[in-house]
């Protein structure tokens, strides 16, 4: 059951009130959420998959982003923890009436919410709301900058097959520039010591190599390497890890990429670039997934995808995110 | 220190051992001034034995500042700025003399937009004066000139499409040739817009990791030299034609105005205290000054692994046209005070309300208030060891009248201690410190990423044209 | 560790003795038993009552882990999330005779809550409880059919059980503390 082979760090205990990025997050805290999401794994096992841990917590979910998946995804995570669920989407609410962040917040807390997950266009938004409203703020992805819970899932995903990332080469193919998956993934692979590679077309790796080069020198605590090249080739080869990122469309500039065609004919992920990784690589994904662009869809539904396992942990880190989260109150009395 | 109120001529007043500083006779060292009904009656060099334990650590005698590029906001958003505490606010930053930007709204493209807001500098009562640039086009929409002649008829010092580059090639052509034949500068923000559409930090690794769009510095270093290749094709036909960059914020576009400026073109720049004083880091959640950001190679360094994050990130207070960039940038501006390519530290005070500042950053207004804190600024350089005194005073008083092109006796005057003239002074205790918070601004403007920070150097006199323009509390 | 001792190991290896014995009196045999020891320490505890089951009646119970955190009462009110330890059990509980182990019975609110995770799992035909110590001050109508030994207490004091699986060495002491006692 316990999927933490690595070896573990004393027990720490959860000291941040908001889940904003992995950046903040000592591998004892990262090693922490992996063994929580075991116990939520368990949970979601059982006949009735569900557990009192929440009940009487207020859970706003707050998406200016369309997206299904992530918000889907923690509702349940939340209900699953029987928390009180309000979820928000940003369309059919004031906000396109132009009710700023911080008003909105201000109204979301006034209603009872005591934790908000939201999702927003804007990078750095969550860090604003953060600082107006009193209870938790869990960063559901914003703009290009990060994608938490992505990471975290990605990183649990990895480890209940590779066992432990350190040393292992992981592989992220795609559209970096405006990936928040991308950016969260850097900041988790690295202390967690895997050998990340990062690779696509020079015009959306842009910035990404001056951070490699940066960090190359040990600037990240723990990391085995940090490669970004262009050569599709270089990168996959002996892969152990293959995550690729949807090609972001609307957030593209013109000009960026000559055309769809050639992006997936240079980067696409197909059984053929795939065979120069390892034979038992994994092929991940944070969806959703442009097939026959960056990966081929003979390969998304290969026995080693595990793509739709990625959304199953998906709920249960959401679920152990949201639980630690809850019990982050520095000023209430201890009674253990 | 005597009981002066604001406004108010100085009947006397006296300073003995001070460390007083002259830029238009180019000294520096103990003295003692004494004002008499608004005069600077006499100014005393002291040596031997009465200069004994006098140093620039202690109380500055300086000449009142000049701001060649201040934002004042009104008419048009008086909510962030009016002229009244604006100019409130530029006399506790030790400015006698100020000159506002035409970005109002209306734009300053006519003279009766500048007769309002001289007006309200009369009815404020301040004696800080205040100069006004004109518009360059009409509405700064970069398609016809605006009224040249009738603004500087009017009284205009210069003319600026600040906020913005003047649009077109040819227009920047025309009213070069056309305000040479004025005397006046063409004060640009050179600014590459097709570079810079939904740019919001600096283009390098703190943008990177923050995941916010990058501001290259290719798109100023392209556009101040596409200004200076046009100054010099109209030099032939209007040879008092004279360019003045604005607010430049790279090593790059620094390095265009030197090449500039040895081949003899008539091109001169300012550079911020925010430029040269914070970087993009800030962004990121640092604070430490820009040459602390600097490593012994001169690279600049990694605030995550310095562990130099000490606030929020993504503070909209950071967010500023050109945006703060590299160590090295500003380590290249700080560099460009010291040899005289930077002819003067403008402010670019920029303040806003809080209403377009707190918000998304990527929704933020650009624009720091930095009016009052920008001799702080420097004196920490200074303190440091990055910039002689001399040339920090020198840059906020004789560097910028002489991009006006000021001579002694008319308005913009000559900036030094000179006995028998107007007393336009500030008195400033290099020893002492104190912190940033919205109450101690007088601007309306507190969008500082130095709120909550301690400055050192406390002001605590300013006297421009004979009266008290601001005087500290407690001195 | 200062304190009073008020088991040795002896004490603590009859006591479980005498408890397996019990449990399966009560029972008239061993049919539909499980052990499911609370964590952390009620788990070493079944373990060794499910071993001495076996000595004596050649039969192996099923021995579950149940983690009561999510169930807490008290969760809004401590500092940090507890961390959670792992739930398994390793059969079907419906229709089964469940007997919950568990070190110390002080309030009755973590046998509250392993009863409340217990019906999550289904529905078992009986729920009973074996303790180590009984120290008294219940909070809920809860009883211990099963109790190692009954140790009177007062509310300014802690039952501190170690046990060589986890501490090293097997023994239960009293220790006097200022801090509010934990509820158990």
């Amino acid at each position: 059951m316990n999927v933490s082979n690595a070896p573990t760090l004393p027990d720490v205990a959860w000291r941040q009130k908001h889940l904003l990025d992995v950046d903040v997050l000592s591998l004892a805290e990262i090693q922490l959420v992996m063994r929580t999401t075991d116990a939520m794994k368990e949970v979601l096992a059982r006949p009735i998959s569900k557990v009192p841990a929440l009940r009487g917590t207020n859970v706003t979910i707050l998406f200016y982003e369309a997206s299904t998946r992530t918000r889907v995804s923690f509702e349940v995570a939340a209900k699953n923890l029987s928390a009180d669920v309000v979820n928000i989407a940003a369309s059919s609410s004031s906000v396109t009436k132009g009710e700023s962040l911080v008003d909105t917040i201000r109204t979301v807390e006034a209603l009872g919410a005591d934790m908000i997950v939201m999702r927003h266009g804007t990078s750095g938004a969550p860090y604003l709301a953060a600082e107006v409203f009193a209870g938790s703020i869990l960063n559901g992805g914003d703009g290009w900058h990060a994608h938490p819970s992505q990471a975290l899932l990605d990183l649990y995903t990895m480890r209940a097959h590779l066992g432990d990332v350190r040393g292992k080469k992981v592989v992220i193919l795609g559209d970096v520039l405006h990936s928040r998956v991308a950016r969260s993934n850097v900041w988790s692979l690295t202390a967690a010591g895997a050998d990340l590679w990062i690779c696509g077309p020079t015009t959306i790796l842009r910035g990404f190599d001056a951070w490699a080069r940066r960090w190359a020198g040990g600037g990240a605590p723990g990391h085995a390497g940090f490669t970004v090249t262009s050569d599709v080739d270089a990168a996959l080869r002996d892969a152990d890890v293959v995550m690729a990122l949807r090609l972001q469309r609307e957030r593209m500039d013109a000009g960026l990429l000559p055309s769809l065609r050639e992006y997936a004919a240079r980067f696409g992920l197909t059984r053929e670039r795939l065979a120069i990784a390892k034979p038992t690589a994994l092929v991940m994904h944070p969806g959703p997934m442009n097939e026959g662009v960056e990966i081929a869809p003979d390969v998304a539904v290969l026995d080693r995808s595990v793509i739709t396992e990625q959304v199953t942990n998906g709920v249960a880190v959401r679920m152990a995110l949201l639980y630690l989260l809850a019990g982050g109150h520095p000023e209430a009395v201890t009674n253990a | 220190m005597p009981d002066l109120r604001v406004g108010e001529t100085v009947q006397l007043l006296e300073i003995s051992r001070a460390w007083l500083v002259d830029p238009v006779g180019e000294r520096e060292g103990p003295g003692e001034i004494v004002v008499r009904d608004g005069i600077l009656e006499s100014v005393t060099w002291l040596q031997g034995d009465e200069a004994e334990g006098i140093g620039p650590g202690g109380v500055l005698v300086l000449p009142g500042f000049l701001d060649i590029h201040v934002h004042l906001r009104e008419p048009g958003n008086e909510d962030a700025e009016t002229v009244a505490s604006g100019l409130a606010a530029a006399a506790h930053g030790g400015f006698t003399t100020v000159c506002a930007m035409p970005n109002t709204t209306p734009a300053a493209d006519e003279p009766g937009v500048l007769a309002r807001v001289a007006g309200a500098a009369a009815a404020s009562g301040s004696p800080v004066e205040l100069l006004a640039h004109g518009a360059v086009t009409v509405g700064r929409a970069g398609e016809r000139l605006a009224a040249l002649g009738e603004l500087a008829d009017a009284g205009a010092v210069g003319f600026s499409d600040d906020g913005s580059p003047v649009k077109s090639a040819v227009l920047l052509r025309n009213a070069l040739l056309y305000a040479g034949m004025l005397g006046l500068p063409i004060v640009e923000h050179a600014e590459d817009a097709t570079l810079t559409a939904g740019a919001e930090a600096n283009e390098g690794l703190v943008a990177t990791i923050l995941g916010l769009k990058g501001w290259p510095a290719a798109a100023e270093v392209s556009a101040v030299e596409r200004a200076i290749a046009i100054l010099e094709s109209v030099l032939a036909d209007s040879p008092g034609a004279r360019l003045h960059v604005t607010h430049l914020s790279t090593a790059g576009a620094l390095d265009a105005v030197r090449r500039a400026k040895a081949a003899g073109l008539p091109v001169t720049c300012d550079v911020t205290p925010h430029h040269l004083g914070f970087t993009d880091e800030w962004v990121a959640g640092a604070r430490r000054w820009a040459w602390e950001a600097l490593d012994d190679a001169g690279a600049a360094r990694d605030p995550w692994a310095d562990g130099a994050l000490v606030a929020h990130p993504y503070a909209t207070a950071c967010r500023v046209n050109p945006p703060l960039r590299g160590a090295t940038d500003a380590a290249a501006c700080l560099a460009s005070l010291a040899d005289g390519t930077a002819d003067a530290v403008v402010t670019d005070h920029a303040p806003h309300t809080a209403v377009d500042k707190e918000t998304e950053f990527g929704l933020a207004a650009n624009g720091i208030s930095g009016v009052e804190m920008a001799f702080g600024v420097l004196l920490a350089a200074v303190t440091a060891g990055r910039l002689p005194l001399a040339r920090a005073v020198a840059a906020l008083t004789v560097g910028p009248a002489a991009v006006l092109g000021a001579r002694p006796g008319r308005r913009g005057a000559a900036r030094g201690l000179v006995e028998g003239a107007p007393a336009d002074l500030v008195v400033v205790d290099a020893g002492d410190r104190w912190r940033v918070t919205g109450d101690a601004l007088l601007s309306r403007g507190k969008n500082t990423p130095l709120l909550g920070r301690e400055l050192p150097g406390r002001i605590l006199l300013t006297v421009a044209q004979g009266r008290v323009a601001y005087r500290d509390a407690d001195a | 560790m200062d304190g009073r001792q008020i088991m040795t190991a002896d004490e603590i290896r009859r006591a479980i003795i005498r408890i397996s014995h019990e449990l399966v009196e009560k029972q008239a045999g061993t049919e539909g038993l499980v052990l499911v020891g609370i964590q952390r320490r009620g788990v070493p505890l079944a373990h060794r009552i499910a071993v001495a089951v076996h000595e004596h009646e050649g039969v192996t119970l099923p021995v579950g882990a149940l983690d009561i955190t999510f169930y807490r009462d008290d969760l809004s009110l401590i500092a940090q999330q507890p961390v959670v330890k792992g739930t398994q059990l390793p059969v079907d509980l419906n229709g089964r005779t469940v007997v919950l182990v568990d070190d110390v019975l002080y309030t009755g609110r973590t046998i509250r809550a392993a009863m409340d995770a217990l019906v999550d799992f289904g529905r078992p035909r009986a729920i009973r409880l074996a303790v180590l110590v009984d120290r008294g001050h219940r909070e809920l109508p809860i009883r211990a059919d099963h109790v190692g030994k009954n140790v009177p207490t007062s509310s300014d004091e802690v039952v501190a059980v170690t046990l060589v699986e986890i501490d090293g060495e097997d023994a239960v002491r009293i220790e006097r503390v200022d801090a509010p006692a934990r509820t158990a």
